[in-house]
């Protein structure tokens, strides 16, 4: 009896790892035919655990364009017509993850370029991605600015840069409710320093600071009590932000608990997913980053409907999405012009060259040039909730880290 | 006066969904001695149950609730039936392997399935309670009431029906209770009935007030076990004043101790009870 309950039991077992095994294995790429004329692009994000959400839309932003490319035959580079595939490991959001992804990625596949969503992530393979034999392109999709403080010459940042968004949003939202701030952001690093860079900027227009009281976003689930408090010392604006679901339940309790002021938020949670979990109505007054779908730039609407095309209309189309898919774009047409899909040194020095002139279905939004930090410099705008509509708000460039001699 | 008024009320809602999901973890290990890593999971699957039901197919909050209740009832039959009782007489470590082990494959299993998009189930009670100065959603009131009332018909049926007393019995002890002729095989499996049923009446109860994702049960897990830890490992009016205790130390303590520490509040006050009374607040007599 003994021995056949231990038998059943390590079936089970068994099983289990092998659904498991069945389930995991479709994080590798769709259909990786390893022909010789097909190039592998890399990337490593959080595709299970509490960020997999964000993992997966960053995923389906870079397969898209993987897809596009492929059913248009390929990428003619060096007389040679490439295909592409995308392989994506988990690294569940820890950097050490991505630094072993990152040598899995270069080492077994292949990869010239990787795409890392997470700044954690970027620090640790910033280390690694410069030197032999692990050299290889970082595709960054990260807002924190210390990324470029390495001058790591073979990074290339995405998305805008979330400092330069503190200044327009601090003086929206004063003009509008008052001078008190109250904190209530996630606690993850790259909310500390944002609340950094809010509390230094609202004290410079002369406003007030209340206390910090930052709670993880992730692992909070009732956020009553904390918004109680913060709502104790009479603020006129909240700052919030983390993950665009949680944000919304925190917005929720505080007009729940009658508060009358604006939000201001870090460009982490999104308007377009907010309004899933809470109504515009309850998001009034809030400023923080432009929704995608109607962002303000010629390429939107054509880009938007092929996306629409392609997934239908109910997922929702975030930033995340978007411009990892027009980074995977930008990948692959500076190999085309570097003549190589291995020289990663000749790829990045197309890389300025390749956004000047992108067409217009990619111009997503408007690219004014690439750095010598390798960001990708874009005009950018915020939204403000103004009788329920999103006024967009210009955000202007600021100083990049070069001028102001970090 | 009124913020320490208003985070009592905070901390009664969070409560009860503690002690609703302590109960279920506390009633499986009283009787079977198994430390259910896979009662998180149970709660999870719960929400998404009364999710579906209330969105794909209409079904009203209510009503949801309770189908919700019952198939993941009958989840927990099956899970003790395949899982758990192949290990019957082993070693309790085999036991926590297995719960871990069904943990993984339901949040695997979850996020296959439905992704890992974070969900919201509306719900019909989604007003605002002002009384006061005080404010309080409907739901949170909802959720108080029906984790009373869940808890006065836990405590009905294991001290006034046959098949509650066996389960008492079973649980005080096990050889005793087969010597009398309990069958003690099928008071596990309405052990493992009723604690899942448990987990997913606080899932579905929670859910409209946080978001429906494969992870949130994680948390609200640790808490649990947390909980029973502190009220007694086993004893059923432990992990309901566990439940309470917990949710007050965070809220109150967070409010007057220090606001970084919320969290580490609760884990000091197990401390201090495991180093005065080693055995829990409730610890029954072994």
């Amino acid at each position: 009896m003994q021995t056949r309950g231990a038998h059943r039991s390590l079936g089970w077992l068994l099983t289990t790892l092998l659904l498991f095994a069945a389930c995991s294995g479709q994080e590798n790429g769709h259909g990786a035919n390893p022909g010789s004329d097909v190039v592998n692009i890399g990337y490593s994000g959080p595709l299970s655990g509490g960020a997999a959400y964000y993992g997966r839309n960053v995923q389906s932003g870079l397969q898209m364009a993987v897809d596009e490319l492929n059913e248009a035959g390929g990428l003619e580079i060096a007389g040679r017509k490439i295909r592409f595939n995308l392989v994506s490991l988990d690294d569940q959001y820890l950097p050490n993850e991505t630094a072993t992804n990152a040598r899995r990625l270069v080492q077994q596949s292949r990869a010239a370029v990787i795409f890392v969503p997470h700044a954690g992530g970027v620090l640790a393979v910033q280390g690694m991605n410069t030197r032999d034999p692990f050299r290889f392109l970082l595709m960054a999709y990260t807002s924190e600015p210390r990324i470029l403080e390495s001058a790591n010459p073979l990074t290339v940042m995405i998305p805008p840069r979330y400092d330069h968004y503190a200044g327009p949003f601090v003086r929206t939202t004063q003009d509008r409710f008052g001078k008190r701030l109250g904190i209530l952001p996630t606690t993850t690093t790259y909310g500390r320093t944002w609340t950094e860079v809010v509390t230094r900027e609202w004290q410079a227009q002369g406003g007030t600071v209340g206390r910090n009281f930052g709670v993880d976003y992730n692992t909070t689930t009732d956020f009553s009590s904390v918004v109680t408090q913060v709502l104790a010392e009479k603020p006129d604006v909240l700052f919030l932000g983390g993950p665009s679901q949680p944000t919304a339940l925190v917005v929720r309790a505080a007009r729940e608990q009658g508060f009358r002021g604006g939000f201001l938020m870090m460009d982490q949670p999104k308007f377009e997913e907010m309004v899933t979990v809470v109504s515009l109505t309850e998001l009034e007054g809030s400023v923080g980053v432009h929704p995608q779908e109607t962002y303000p730039a010629s390429g939107v609407p054509l880009f938007v409907a092929n996306f629409r095309k392609r997934v239908g209309p109910a997922p929702v189309l975030v930033s995340e999405i978007a411009l990892n898919y027009q980074a995977v774009h930008i990948a692959a047409r500076a190999m085309a012009l570097a003549g190589t899909t291995s020289d990663v040194d000749a790829i990045r020095a197309r890389i300025p060259e390749v956004v000047s002139q992108l067409p217009p279905a990619i111009a997503i939004s408007d690219i004014r040039h690439v750095n010598e930090l390798g960001h990708i410099v874009r005009q950018v705008y915020g939204a403000h909730v103004l009788d329920g509509k999103y006024v967009p708000l210009p955000i202007p460039l600021g100083a990049e880290p070069t001028d102001t001699a970090r | 006066m009124s913020l320490f008024l208003q985070q009592v009320v905070n901390a009664v809602a969070l409560g009860s969904v503690y002690s609703l999901v302590a109960l279920g973890l506390t009633l499986v290990y009283g009787v079977l001695h198994i430390p259910n890593f896979a009662h998180g999971a149970l709660y999870m699957l719960g929400a998404y149950a009364t999710f579906f039901l209330v969105t794909a197919y209409g079904v009203h909050y209510v009503p949801a609730l309770a189908i919700s209740a019952a198939a993941i009832a009958l989840l927990g039959i099956a899970l003790e039936r395949v899982a758990f009782r192949p290990l019957e007489g082993r070693s309790p470590v085999h036991a926590m392997i297995v719960a871990l082990g069904v943990l993984l494959f339901f949040q695997g299993s979850a996020a296959a399935l439905w992704g890992a998009d974070f969900r919201r189930l509306p719900t019909p009670f989604d007003g605002v309670v002002s009384l006061g100065g005080l404010t309080i959603t409907e739901q949170r009131v909802i959720v108080i009431l029906a984790a009373v009332a869940t808890m006065i018909a836990l405590h009905v049926f294991l001290t006034r029906t046959l098949a509650g007393m066996a389960i008492e019995a079973t649980a005080q002890d096990r050889e005793g209770a087969r010597v009398v002729g309990i069958d003690t095989r099928r008071v596990a499996m309405l052990t493992f009935a009723i604690s899942a049923g448990l987990a997913a009446v606080a899932g579905s109860l929670v859910a409209p007030l946080v978001l429906v994702s494969p992870v949130m049960g994680e948390v609200v897990n640790l808490k649990a076990f947390a909980i029973i830890i502190l009220g007694g490992m086993g004893s059923i009016p432990g992990a309901i004043v566990g439940g309470y205790v917990l949710a007050l130390a965070e809220v109150l303590g967070g409010t007057y101790v220090a606001f970084a520490f919320s969290d580490v509040i609760g884990f000091a006050i197990l401390v201090l009870v495991l180093a005065i009374k080693p055995t829990g607040l409730f610890a029954k007599g072994v």
